[in-house]
């Protein structure tokens, strides 16, 4: 950029499986039955630095009861909005739009976005889905410090999951033109017991013609979320 | 009526197409600074308020300006609405509805624009053509096109997208509401984004004449190209859905949902004529649901001290829940005992 720093512009993906299990996990079978082979879960190597996410024990209890529950439980099910980390390694692109002064991220799934302040540090104003954001350089790398996330999204759709006292500080290095290496680190001394690091590489869609698509995904968790107050043919509840 | 004056009309519609004098760009002289880049700067936050009515009153007719009178009336009415807003406690006899308190409202400050609809002269929509009358009203057996509530519902699909958090569509992400009006336009080389806080939209648009998407890609937002024409940015956005209503925001386009078909075209024109000010003109284009184009004028100010924050409006929207299994409580209470 003509201010000197890493130009970061462009539509990235992630390609890995992180967010069916950020976990070294075996392929396993989809929660639904009627879907075959189509919801099956493929085998991945964990993105977690040492593998290890170290919950206390009840916070460890609750990751089961998120995973048995998760066709239904799992806020990506829902529509609802991402969250950070996992904004960043679903199955869709996003584009980062870096200004001469702000970073603005623009996730494909659920038109998430949050705009990274560059400038003097902010204070988070109240707990929301994609957290406050403030950035900056550290040599070639971006750094995002992530305040005031809510605390109701899910790292993936293994249950993985931290409470509204996380803090998470990402990393985004411009590794080659059409890489970036993506690292997180998570500290939410309520649920871990110590901070806890993942990482990966994030791939930039290289079509001469890409561009982000609408997955305006409320329409489809309707069923789900309202199906059961639909009124049925003959007047009975569903 | 007659087929004749009907295809005169959508001779003249398509005449206006092709030239929508209104939606031209100011021929104000004021020269933004420039990106790093080169582009012209239009970067900031630029928030709408809800001072100036969609449809021009009637009797001021081709009148696009308050005179003073009516302009200094309009400000005393500011100044008492802004009073009541003030007040922290309601009487004891208010009458308390389900909607957002008054000091929510996003009013802005009063100005002498008559509408925002500037093109046809009269500042009114245009009428439907017979073909979107007539689909408006045979639409759902009859029930017609989902509106707003009107107290019962028997599944989502009864209720509009302003009720289920889809979104607002581009037309109603923009013409202001009662809350939430943030707008933010942002620039990196070769693009441009328009970011509206209702509902956490980001139209990402790239500006480098590329073709839009296929036309079996359909899009809420639409697909938008992006063209400077001096310093003046040109949005075209094509290839929308048939199933957003430019009056789904709630208000601005009153007594009626504002249904567009998929042929929809909306040609959008950025001009800076200030260093805060914005001339932000829609040009609306769908010769199947209008009889001909109309255009809308935005003047923005420039905010920074405006915060556009999170509208979750589908992760919170207790609203819906509340909505079908209240009218099923209703009916099953209404059912005969056995």
């Amino acid at each position: 950029m003509p201010d000197g720093h890493p130009n970061l512009n462009g539509i990235w993906q992630a390609v890995n499986s992180a967010n069916w299990n950020l976990q070294d996990h075996p392929a396993y079978a989809g929660p639904m039955w009627e879907l075959g082979a189509i919801a099956a879960v493929p085998a991945g190597k964990s993105v977690v630095e040492g593998n290890d996410i170290p919950y206390k024990p009840e916070a460890a209890a609750k990751k089961q009861e998120n995973f048995k529950n998760r066709h239904t439980e799992d806020p990506e099910a829902k529509c609802y909005m991402p969250g950070i980390p996992r904004a960043n390694y679903m199955p869709y692109p996003f584009q980062i739009v870096q200004t001469a002064k702000d970073i603005l991220f623009v996730y494909e799934y659920a038109n998430s976005n949050r705009l990274v302040n560059m400038g003097k540090p902010i204070e988070d104003a109240s707990d929301t889905w994609m957290g406050t954001n403030n950035g900056h350089w550290e040599g070639e790398t971006l750094v995002i410090d992530v305040t005031g996330l809510n605390g109701l999204a899910w790292f993936d759709r293994a249950g993985n999951f931290a409470s509204e006292k996380v803090h998470i500080v990402e990393r985004f290095t411009r590794t080659s033109p059409d890489h970036l290496t993506y690292q997180a680190t998570i500290e939410d001394p309520s649920v871990f017991t110590r901070p806890w690091t993942i990482s990966m590489p994030l791939y930039r869609r290289v079509e001469k013609d890409a561009q982000l698509l609408e997955f305006k995904c409320t329409e489809f968790a309707e069923e789900l979320l309202y199906g059961k107050y639909k009124k049925t043919g003959n007047g009975d509840r569903k | 009526m007659s087929a004749r004056q009907l295809a005169l009309a959508i001779a003249l519609s398509a005449l206006v197409a092709a030239m929508p004098v209104a939606g031209q760009a100011p021929q104000k002289s004021y020269t933004p600074p420039k990106t790093p880049w080169g582009d012209p700067d239009l970067q900031g936050v630029w928030p709408g308020n809800m001072g100036v009515p969609m449809q021009r009153n009637a009797a001021l007719g081709e009148r696009t300006a308050l005179t003073d009178d009516e302009f200094a009336k309009k400000q005393e009415q500011a100044k008492k609405q802004a009073q009541a807003d003030s007040e922290s406690t309601a009487a004891s006899d208010t009458k308390v509805g389900i909607g957002p308190p008054s000091y929510w409202t996003e009013r802005g400050k009063p100005t002498r624009q008559t509408s925002l609809i500037i093109d046809p002269p009269n500042g009114r929509l245009p009428p439907l053509t017979p073909e979107a009358e007539k689909y408006r009203k045979e639409a759902r057996g009859g029930k017609g096109l989902p509106g707003e509530w009107r107290g019962a519902a028997d599944s989502w699909e009864d209720l509009n997208i302003y009720y289920r958090c889809i979104t607002r569509g581009l037309l109603g992400s923009v013409i202001p509401v009662v809350y939430n009006n943030g707008n933010q336009i942002l620039q990196a080389p070769g693009y441009v984004v328009f970011r509206n806080e209702m509902i956490h939209e980001s139209r990402v648009i790239p500006l480098d004449g590329r073709p839009h998407a296929g036309p079996d890609i359909r899009m809420y937002m639409g697909d938008s190209r992006g063209h400077w024409e001096g310093n003046t940015l040109v949005v075209e956005t094509t290839n929308f859905t048939d199933k957003d209503a430019i009056g789904s925001n709630g208000a601005g386009y009153p007594g009626d949902p504002g249904y567009h078909s998929d042929q929809l075209k909306v040609i959008e024109r950025f001009t800076r004529t200030g260093p805060k000010n914005l001339d932000y003109r829609i040009t609306v284009i769908d010769a199947k649901t209008w009889i001909r184009p109309w255009t809308i004028l935005l003047e923005l100010q420039k905010d920074d001290n405006y915060q556009i924050l999170e509208y979750a409006c589908h992760e919170g929207n207790y609203a819906m829940g509340d909505i079908l299994s209240g009218a099923r409580t209703v009916e099953a209470a209404s059912e005969p005992r056995p």
